[in-house]
């Protein structure tokens, strides 16, 4: 029974998720560009020469947050880059986009990519816990943040605990390779028999959780991740 | 609430859902980046008196009717009914946010809490909840819109009794008139509020720079921006548009008030005629080397408040300064100035309002700066700055006197004529009539 149940967080579960995902973000992107245009101008001024170049500058470097609150920026920044380079970390796993060196058995940053975004995602839950920000929460806020920090620390688990055995990697970036090839390939491969030992357990909850976080994203705050370009473009033009 | 009346509210909300609103509303992360930047909050540390608090009152009925996570778990994001308690909270952010706009330049996103907030006040307006001095204002100005013809008479009677002030203030050549009317092909309509206040100073500049100028028939301050009626806004400013091209003038002035200015340049499409703040006017003049304004004058530190409408929503940061500083060699700068500069508390149609002891409790983080600055001049170019900041200063036991830019410039200027003969007013002639004293 177990097994069935790994089986469809593994593989199906993967597919409806993305699917889900893809399907939520296109119809949420539909649905914003049929609502009419702002008949005015949102603008702040002065006025600059190159509002998208600013609009870049104020999506991709958070200045005001900077400016306002330096310690949530260092945090944000570092869990934002570190996103990045998880996104890159996981696609380097399928072996026919390999992005670095296939030969090493580590991800990309040795696990440090998963425990920098562990860490500042702890910041940001904690933060809420704290007045005023808490006062200004709402559950959804708590439970995506915890949904990351579990999603993180299953990864930090994957990432570094299949280093610590006494037989060396229990589970390598080829094992996961082979996994996520079967997923690419569409064969519906058991991962079990790819990903065998005692960390598949712990492979199957992140894999959950991941699949969690795909379905909840498009009709979270965390379709900021897409609008906040044209957010900021609002505010420069 | 009746479901009639809920159904037609939820019907007002969904016109207002632009692109831009919508992005707005769901995009917030309530990372609370934007807390400080509120100068309510400032002055009042309650979490009510956020930006995001206040959009929070809109954005979860928002959830509630039109997001699919508000249908299937409302507890996720804390949707909510809408009901006549929940329409308490909804007045809060319409009435207690000034629309300065402070919190776009804080919040990563460059939320509109201003647009959010014009959600709500046009619920309240829906559920005949809005300050109904507002409407009535709103409504005045249109009817006098409709029924110019009437007043165009004593109007010009009531400008005619000016001249004199003017004339104390800049002798004209002979044979021209100190406030012209009507004045077809004119590069310049200067729009005014309805108060010699607005006038005297304005039309001694424009003489004194021989510009060719008309004083409009309307004033310019909009009620309908204030109250937050879209149809009204438009309708008010209409008549000056319509005015402005029947001139068929080059510019329209429009004289220190915020809120005038933001919806004539902004709010009303493109024109045949370009749209300018009076300062920017007044600064071109000392640029062109029109005017000349005498410095020994003024006598004492001068700062300046740069209102919300005319600076981080119009540009205009650097003419009023330009032109202070023509006036003295001691000016200072505020410490939170031009895009950071605080809201004085009067925004919104706060001032016209009432609730004099929320006003001066929630600007206090205004006059702290004043007073740091040591000047015994605030000069200012809007008329609801003015008044707001003259109240603070009254409330607060500040010397500093709370002045225009028009004014300072006005008195200061440099007329090479000694003798003057000034026509002195007679006291049975009507006077202009004031609607009220806002900007």
């Amino acid at each position: 029974m177990i097994d069935r149940l790994y089986y469809f967080i593994m593989v199906p579960m993967v597919y409806l998720a993305v699917a889900w995902c893809l399907i939520g973000i296109a119809a949420k992107i539909v649905r914003l560009l049929k609502a009419p245009q702002h008949p005015t101008t949102l603008q702040i001024f002065p006025e600059t020469k190159t509002p998208l170049l600013a609009a870049l500058v104020d999506t991709f470097t958070l200045p005001t947050v900077r400016e306002h609150r330096p310690l949530l920026w260092f945090f944000l920044m570092t869990f934002h880059v570190a996103f990045v380079l998880l996104i890159v970390a996981h696609l380097d796993l399928i072996p026919q986009l390999s992005i670095v060196s296939g030969a090493s058995h580590h991800m990309i940053g040795h696990g440090a990519v998963g425990v920098a975004l562990t860490v500042s995602v702890l910041y940001l839950l904690f933060r809420r816990f704290r007045a005023p920000v808490r006062e200004l929460s709402v559950p959804s806020d708590y439970i995506l943040l915890l949904l990351l920090f579990c999603l993180f620390l299953t990864g930090d688990v994957i990432s570094w605990a299949n280093s610590w055995g006494q037989n060396g990697f229990v589970l390598s970036k080829q094992d996961f390779g082979a996994y996520l090839n079967g997923l690419v390939k569409f064969t519906f491969q058991d991962p079990s028999e790819v990903l065998s030992g005692g960390h598949y357990t712990v492979i199957a909850v992140h894999v959950l959780l991941a699949n969690l976080f795909l379905m909840i994203l498009p009709f979270s705050k965390i379709m900021h991740s897409f609008f906040a370009l044209p957010l900021n473009a609002l505010r420069r033009a | 609430m009746e479901e009639n009346q809920k159904k037609e509210l939820l019907e007002l909300f969904a016109d207002k859902l632009t692109r831009a609103a919508r992005l707005y509303l769901d995009n917030c992360t309530r990372c609370g980046v934007c807390i400080e930047a509120c100068h309510v909050y400032q002055s009042m540390p309650e979490t009510r008196y956020t930006a995001v608090s206040r959009a929070q009152n809109i954005r979860r009925l928002y959830e509630k009717y039109f997001k699919l996570s508000g249908k299937i778990a409302p507890w996720w994001n804390e949707a909510v009914e809408l009901d006549d308690a929940w329409m308490d909270r909804v007045w809060e952010t319409a009435y207690t946010c000034t629309g300065c706009r402070r919190c776009m330049t804080f919040c990563p996103f460059g939320i509109d809490t201003g647009l959010i907030q014009s959600i709500a006040k046009l619920l309240l307006i829906g559920s005949d909840r809005e300050p109904k001095v507002l409407t009535m204002l709103a409504d005045v100005s249109i009817s006098k819109g409709r029924n110019i013809e009437a007043t165009k008479k004593s109007f010009a009677q009531a400008v005619r009794n000016l001249e004199a002030e003017v004339i104390e203030k800049w002798r004209s050549e002979g044979g021209e008139e100190a406030v012209p009317l009507d004045v077809q092909g004119a590069d310049v309509l200067y729009v005014a509020l309805a108060g010699k206040h607005s006038i005297v100073p304005a039309a001694a500049i424009m003489n004194a720079a021989g510009e060719k100028w008309s004083l409009s028939y309307f004033e310019a301050v909009n009620f309908g921006a204030f109250v937050g009626n879209p149809k009204k806004t438009k309708e008010i400013a209409q008549r000056i548009i319509d005015e402005a091209e029947r001139l068929k003038v080059k510019e329209v002035a429009i004289c220190e008030c915020g809120t005038a200015y933001r919806v004539m340049k902004h709010m009303t499409g493109k024109h045949s005629f370009n749209v300018i703040t009076f300062v920017e006017l007044i600064a071109r003049y000392l640029r062109e080397g029109r005017i000349k304004l005498d410095k020994s004058k003024i006598d004492a530190r001068i700062t300046y408040h740069d209102p919300c409408q005319i600076a981080r929503q119009g540009g205009i940061y650097e003419e009023p300064r330009y032109i202070l500083k023509h006036l003295t060699d001691d000016f200072v700068d505020l410490q939170s100035n031009r895009r950071a500069s605080y809201c004085c508390g009067g925004g919104g149609g706060l001032v016209i309002m009432g609730d004099k002891e929320f006003r001066m409790k929630s600007a206090k983080v205004k006059v702290d700066e004043v007073k740091a600055t040591g000047a015994t001049i605030l000069a200012t170019a809007c008329e609801n700055c003015h008044s707001q900041l003259s109240d603070l200063m009254e409330y607060y036991g500040l010397e500093t006197k709370v002045q225009f830019v028009s004014g300072l410039v006005a008195d200061a200027l440099v007329q090479e004529t000694a003798s003057r003969k000034v026509p002195a007013a007679t006291s049975e002639e009507p006077q202009l009539q004031l609607t009220a004293k806002a900007g």
